[in-house]
């Protein structure tokens, strides 16, 4: 034991001698962090991407993302003799012939799913929480920029493996893509590599989905960790907690031993799902034949508020000048646009709306912010009506009752829920405020919501008048 | 591949993993292996008698004297021409329990059959002397190639049967039933006769031997190989974005929970006190987490256009 | 969510427990998470012994599972219990730099600036030059995919083109009873190279289309009154909401309904939307039959086939 210690420490010294790294290395041993359990939620997402990475690399050296035709002659009897891409071809090979494939195969699917689920838990504790304001706006941009890239990267990894319920999902990409006004004919003819399904596709996807999102995901990623370093970690307030302090753990011992449990938890969740829960039985689906499709095609969850928004929304499209703008345009990339677009600029929108500009450590409770708190719950009502529209079918069959039916109802339902639960957040807010107040406790400063900045066409009087204002207040120094 | 065996595992997995998930059961196999009907032999005029004295009890009302149909005063179906379901339909109606029906205004529904098999036999018997329909095919799955077969479902059947035959949905309150609880003369005869929505496959869509084939790999859908392990009643990403969200993140979040917690009985010690110049934003903090600090605040109305 | 609950126990003084209770309970901890990390070994020697049997995929994730949970429950079990909880205070200290710092940083960057914006011709230059190289490197993204021309238009039907079935066997008008439905594809001729391989007419993926012989008469699209045979009608299997093959053909009420989006289409009318998303009709192929009664386009679909874009009426 003593030797060893001995060797480590040599070790260590000579790392040091090169790299200054014991000071780096105590630095980032002493760091603390808050000990609250919905911080976890996005090491969950982390520990996900780490899985994910693990499994990936497995399952690439077995993968082969090729269209060329070839007749099925593996272990599974009822494919045997059919003609099929490699790309299947390979991925039912990986199921059936390779030893612990499936597994593998499994609990990749199972992190994707995973990894999205916590990313967006996650969110909604920072945006709930407030942590999105000065000086943390840019993470939430990485962050929000990370949710897409990996929506898009689980998408992409879904289709790689050209079954029927994945083709049907890029015959579903392809005329979202057709869709977009003037350039989407282009878009989709680049992407493909010409008319669907395209010669290209699954190598061009295997290429996005192992090599360009991933990097760039880790690069963000990277990014994203780096600076929860430099702003130091929110922190809920309490007594001795303040905006220029952070009490917590120091990330040795305690923190970095919880941290590497919760990593080993998150991976043995996952290979008990993907031991135990089948996933994506692309042998049941059979190989992709561009007329055919079966019942209940429905994408994986994280997509699902797009397919029900395309099945809910009204058989309208425009037609103009001999142009048209069809249908999907609105209700996929109109939609998808201004959702991310509010995304990006919610803290800003906040900082402007509330004038609140300086800067916080310390967290919001989602009670003392009941307007925040009441939209983020209403957007929230309205992406799972959506998300719940994409099983209409299912829920028909489920139910015995007619798709028609369960469809108009989402529809009115996308309108009339969302209101309301605002309604309901806002009052349970105050409700919560109040009984706080009895409790003894001082109602936190809340900021004045200048709703008068709706008002557009105010706008350039209010700049002239802030003009007016600065020029006055410089005199005044003077 | 496969050295240990697998099926012991499914039921105590299935105990310890899904918990309240109880969907992997899929549907419920109420299978009765596929023996055909004894083809009725409509010289037999003993059956054919008496297959007419059940028809015109049971049977008239809604589909007409000679099976031609019936239509309420209001110009609504009541019971739809025989003419082109023939025996086979009759076959899978009857031996699915779907007819006879109560109200013809409600959709059939598969329950226990009404008649035994030998009242069947009279009545297709019957309904052979009075309709030009398909006969109840012969079919024989044992002899079917199974992987054919499954290439003649994803084009014929799974477009409203879903893939894993597990059903699904059609317009106006129908639906497309899973072909777990059909039997092999079942499935040829609804293929041959095209019962209610479903469109009628005669032999020259659907040839004798391919039905051979068809009906193998049906078949093998009820109790396909789910190696993956708990099947989620086989009904794609629905069932396992729901696995996920309670199963996955829910027990992590549990988890996260319990390990976010400091244990009861830890001690607490009060850190640094604050300075001076902080006491004003901690006072706040106390309250509801939620104070800024007093120096900050006065840089409120920085950017006051937008 | 704030530690408010937690604050019932920030006093709980521990000192109360006895020496020897305190004792026994260090010690039952050291006993689970021992057995933490036993469970996780068991696991991961079981996981071999399944590999080297052969292989399982339920047997695998368990023992993973156990594997790698024991080992972070032991861990997390360790921290909880054996790591001092004291919490310890960190200072913030201003994100932004001080106004020296700036200031320093800005005299800096103008001395630089200096020199540089002397030589405007230089600076210029060197921009343009940038840019063009930058709009250059744009270039080779345009060989991703050729220019989307007529084939998002048109499909391989022509007057004379057989409908075929997925195996390439020309279909007999006959061939399709009352009721039935058939997915049919333009014929392809046999590879020249390799006569032996099997024609694949379902791999274009346009021009899937749908064979029907509804039971009651068709109503045909307009000016498409003899593309009809006899009862039996042809349309585009391509739904024209998002292109997924609209296949499920329910016979009593002559509708085809499409499984991804429900967009719902009356045969007997034109193949019109009833009901979903959609807002166009089916394409309809109008068809003949030659002299031996099979089946024959005699035309291009009477629209562009699936799901809509910019130009299609173009």
């Amino acid at each position: 034991m003593a030797r060893d210690r001995l060797v480590t420490r040599r070790v260590a010294r000579w790392m040091d001698t090169r790299l200054g790294s014991a000071k780096l290395a105590r630095t980032a041993l002493g760091k603390v962090f808050p000990d609250h359990w919905s911080f976890l939620i996005g090491e969950i997402a982390l520990y996900s991407f780490v899985v994910l990475i693990l499994t990936g690399v497995y399952l690439t050296f077995f993968f082969d993302p090729s269209v060329n035709e070839v007749v099925y002659q593996g272990s599974y009897e009822p494919l045997r003799g059919v003609e099929m891409t490699q790309a299947y071809a390979s991925a039912l090979d990986l199921s059936f012939d390779v030893r612990a494939g499936l597994v593998m195969r499994q609990i990749h699917h199972w992190a994707a799913l995973l990894f999205l689920a916590a990313m967006v838990v996650h969110l909604m504790r920072v945006f709930f929480t407030g942590a999105f304001r000065r000086p943390r706006e840019l993470n939430w941009m990485i962050g929000i920029t990370l949710l897409i890239l990996s929506i898009f990267n689980g998408f992409a990894g879904y289709s790689l493996l050209d079954d029927q319920l994945s083709g049907t999902g890029l015959r579903i990409a392809h005329s979202i893509t057709l869709s977009i006004p003037v350039v989407g004919t282009w878009l989709a003819s680049l992407l493909f590599g010409g008319e669907f399904p395209g010669p290209d596709i699954i190598n061009r996807l295997y290429v996005i989905h192992i090599l360009l999102l991933p990097a760039l995901i880790i690069v963000l990623l990277t990014a994203h960790l780096g600076l929860v370093v430099r702003h130091k970690h929110t922190q809920f307030g309490g007594r001795g907690r303040t905006e220029r302090n952070v009490v917590g753990e120091p990330v040795w011992p305690r923190f970095a031993f919880k941290s590497i449990g919760l990593l080993l938890l998150t991976a043995a969740v996952l290979a008990a799902l993907g031991g135990l829960a089948q996933i994506n039985p692309i042998w049941l689906y059979g190989p992709f034949e561009p007329a055919n499709v079966s019942a209940a095609s429905q994408p994986d969850w994280y997509m699902a508020w797009l397919d029900g928004a395309l099945r809910i929304f009204p058989p309208w499209e425009t037609r103009a000048f001999g142009y048209t703008i069809p249908n999907p345009f609105f209700p996929a990339v109109l939609l998808a646009g201004i959702t991310f677009m509010l995304l990006y600029l919610w803290p800003f929108l906040e900082a402007k709306f509330t004038s609140d500009t300086v800067e916080h450590h310390l967290l919001d409770r989602p009670r003392n912010r009941p307007v925040r708190t009441c939209m983020g719950t209403a957007t929230l009502a309205f992406y799972l009506v959506l998300s719940l529209s994409a099983s209409t079918d299912v829920i028909a069959v489920t139910f015995g009752t007619s798709v028609n039916g369960v469809l108009v109802s989402f529809r009115i339902a996308a309108l009339v829920v969302p209101p309301i639960v605002a309604v309901v957040t806002y009052r349970l807010c105050r409700e919560l405020q109040l009984r706080d107040e009895e409790a003894g406790m001082a109602p936190p400063e809340r900021p004045r919501i200048r709703w008068e900045l709706l008002r557009v066409w105010e706008w350039p009087g209010r700049r002239k008048e802030a003009k007016l204002a600065a020029s006055r207040s410089t005199t005044a120094v003077d | 591949m496969r050295a240990l065996p697998r099926r012991w595992l499914g039921p105590a997995l299935a105990v310890a993993v899904a918990g309240g998930v109880a969907l992997g059961a899929g549907v419920a196999a109420g299978e009765t292996s596929g023996g055909v009907a004894h083809q009725a032999d409509p010289t037999d005029e003993e059956l054919v008698a008496e297959g007419r004295v059940l028809y015109e009890t049971s049977c008239i009302s809604c589909h007409g004297r000679d099976g031609e149909g019936q239509r309420a005063p209001n110009g609504a179906l009541r019971g739809p021409s025989l003419e082109d379901a023939g025996p086979a339909g009759a076959y899978y109606q009857l031996t699915t329990g779907r007819m006879p029906i109560g109200n013809p205004d409600d959709l059939p529904q598969r329950k226990e059959p009404a008649y035994s098999p030998a009242e069947i036999e009279a009545l297709l018997a019957y309904i052979d002397t009075i309709t030009e329909g398909p006969e109840v095919p012969e079919v024989d799955a044992a002899t079917g190639d199974v992987a054919r077969g499954g290439s003649l479902f994803r084009e014929n059947c799974q477009s409203c049967h879903s893939a894993t035959g597990a059903g699904g949905a059609l317009s106006y309150g129908q639906a497309a039933p899973p072909l777990g609880p059909a039997d092999a003369a079942q499935i040829a005869a609804a293929v041959r006769s095209g019962p209610d929505p479903m469109p009628r496959f005669g032999p020259e869509l659907i040839g004798d031997e391919d039905l051979d084939d068809l009906v193998a790999y049906v078949e093998y859908l009820d109790q396909p190989d789910d190696r993956g392990g708990l099947a989620l009643g086989r009904l794609g990403p629905i069932p396992e974005g729901f696995m996920i969200w309670v199963g996955g993140l829910g027990f992590l979040l549990v988890a996260a929970f319990w390990m976010g917690h400091r244990r009861r009985d830890a001690a607490w010690v009060d850190p640094e006190p604050p300075g001076d110049d902080e006491d004003p934003g901690t006072a706040g903090v106390d309250a509801g987490g939620n104070a800024r600090l007093a120096g900050a605040a006065t840089r409120h109305d920085e950017e006051d256009t937008p | 969510m704030s530690s408010d609950d937690e604050r019932g126990c920030l006093g709980c003084d521990e000192a109360a427990a006895t020496a020897a209770e305190e004792a026994a309970a260090a010690r039952r901890a050291e006993v689970a998470v021992a057995s933490g990390f036993l469970v996780s070994t068991a696991g991961a020697i079981g996981l071999a012994v399944v590999y080297w049997q052969g292989g399982q995929p339920q047997l695998e994730g368990l023992f993973l599972a156990l594997a790698l949970g024991g080992l972070g429950l032991g861990f997390v079990l360790w921290s909880r219990r054996f790591m001092p909880h004291d919490p310890v205070v960190e200072a913030r200290h201003p994100i932004a730099s001080t106004e020296e710092e700036v200031d320093r940083f800005r005299q800096e960057f103008e001395q630089g600036e200096v020199i540089l914006t002397r030589r405007k011709l230089l600076v210029r230059s060197a921009g343009l030059a940038v840019a063009a190289l930058g709009a250059a490197l744009l270039f080779p993204l345009r060989s991703l995919g050729p220019r989307p021309g007529k084939g998002l238009k048109d499909t391989p039907f022509r007057r004379g083109v057989y409908l075929v079935t997925a195996d390439n066997e020309r279909v007999r008008a006959e061939d399709i009873n009352v009721n039935g439905v058939l997915t049919v594809f333009p014929e392809v001729e046999p590879n020249p190279e390799d006569p032996e391989e099997p024609p694949r007419p379902a791999l274009q993926a346009d021009s899937p289309t749908l064979l029907i012989r509804p039971s009651g008469t068709p109503r045909p699209q307009r000016d498409m009154e003899d593309g009809i045979v006899d009862g039996l009608v042809a349309y585009s299997k391509l739904c024209t909401h998002v292109g997924c093959p609209v296949g499920l053909y329910q016979a009593d009420n002559h509708l085809l309904l499409c499984p991804c989006h429900q967009s719902t289409f009356d045969v007997l009318d034109g193949a019109k939307p009833v009901f979903g998303p959609a807002t166009r009709p089916l394409p309809q192929l109008p068809i003949g039959v030659d002299d031996e009664g099979y089946v024959v386009a005699r035309g291009d679909f009477n629209a562009p086939p699936g799901a809509g874009f910019w130009d299609r009426d173009k």
